[in-house]
């Protein structure tokens, strides 16, 4: 959507070089129509990060509101979602400050009993009651993972990143992204043996 | 069978997917899991947990979409305004800056011009006059480095916290 309205004006650029250059200039048009792309991937990032709806509601608001005011650190080199993504990861990591949180372990809320809600879709067809029941077990063993090894299965299996792009957003090496993904699969593993058939 | 051998497995099934992998790291891949059962079932795993995940369906709101967007426009205003304003000293600065010099040179020129009707020296009236100009200045410099913490400070500290607690309210 991005790239085809741009292109029109300048046809050799790349889509993230436009997007480096809209937000140099703060283009709020720009801002408008990134939001609307990327909402639910940031979102859905921010919710299996700190695994409480409404924290992850307030840090999307302040990882847009930090893409508008350090817009233009980025250069446009690496994927726009990526830097996206790392924003996102950096407000999170603020907000543990702030809660003087010693670790992404402790970020879950302890209010919050139920962290992933189910899906926002209408309601499921009567055959798929019981896999959507193994699907909540899954997601109930999800929320017991420890953050930092959550936040890579999400970077890998839901935004379908490359390792050197986690180890970048996250600002670990290649060989921890791989061992944490190892070892969250690992720690799925029993709910993973009583899911879906 | 190595542990490099297993790391290689787990570095490759961690890749498949995303990321292109060869040929023949693919059939390497392919027949090690045929032989490890540790390896085959963490690819097993892997895979389940990817259709799993996948499978979650969050999306954002479309209010939160809009109060996002309404926040940024904003703020993108504000830090707009806030460039303006900023240029607007800059240029304020340089004209008071120009003119400052442009008057210095004139008052120089008028105390050349007293100096030569009164009969004084130019050496003594010019910087004379000068001074004089710039007296009240030092005396304010002079005053704030011999008083660190001026009363004016104290009360505009005061009308900045006041400022502030109207905007909260």
């Amino acid at each position: 959507m991005i790239a085809t309205a741009f292109s029109l004006l300048v046809p050799m650029e790349t889509e993230e070089a436009q997007i480096a250059r809209g937000l140099r200039r703060r283009d709020p048009d720009l801002l408008d129509a990134l939001i609307e792309q990327y909402q639910h991937r940031l979102l859905r990032y921010l919710l299996h990060l700190t695994g409480n709806r409404a924290v992850a509601e307030d840090l999307f608001q302040e990882t847009w509101l930090r893409v508008l005011e350090k817009g233009h650190l980025y250069d446009g080199r690496n994927r726009f979602v990526t830097w996206l993504m790392s924003i996102g990861h950096n407000v999170a990591i603020d907000h543990l400050r702030k809660r003087n949180l010693s670790s992404l372990d402790e970020m879950k809320d302890p209010e919050d009993g139920a962290p992933f809600e189910p899906p926002a879709s209408g309601p499921s067809p009567f055959d798929l009651a019981s896999a959507q029941q193994q699907q909540e077990k899954f997601h109930d063993a999800l929320a017991q993972v420890a953050p930092i090894f959550r936040e890579v299965l999400v970077l890998r299996f839901q935004e379908q990143m490359k390792l050197e792009e986690i180890a970048q957003l996250i600002r670990i090496p290649v060989s921890t992204v791989k061992t944490r993904i190892y070892r969250g699969v690992q720690a799925l593993r029993p709910a993973l043996k009583g899911g879906v058939q | 069978m190595t542990d490099h051998d297993h790391e290689r497995a787990i570095d490759l099934i961690a890749r498949q997917g995303v990321e292109d992998v060869s040929t023949s790291d693919r059939s390497w891949l392919e027949s090690h899991v045929a032989l490890c059962p540790e390896c085959a079932e963490y690819a097993e795993d892997f895979g389940r947990t990817g259709e799993l995940l996948r499978s979650v369906a969050i999306t954002a709101s479309p209010a939160l979409v809009m109060t996002t967007q309404a926040r940024l426009r904003a703020r993108a205003l504000y830090l707009q305004e806030q460039r303006s304003r900023l240029v607007l000293i800059a240029i304020s600065f340089c004209i008071g800056a120009m003119s400052s010099a442009l008057s210095a040179w004139l008052w120089w020129r008028f105390g050349g011009w007293v100096a030569q009707h009164v009969g004084m020296p130019s050496a003594i009236v010019e910087p004379g006059i000068l001074l004089f100009l710039l007296l009240p200045a030092i005396v304010i410099a002079g005053l704030l480095l011999a008083f660190p913490r001026p009363v004016f400070e104290g009360a505009l500290l005061t009308g900045l916290a006041r400022e502030r607690e109207g905007e909260i309210r």
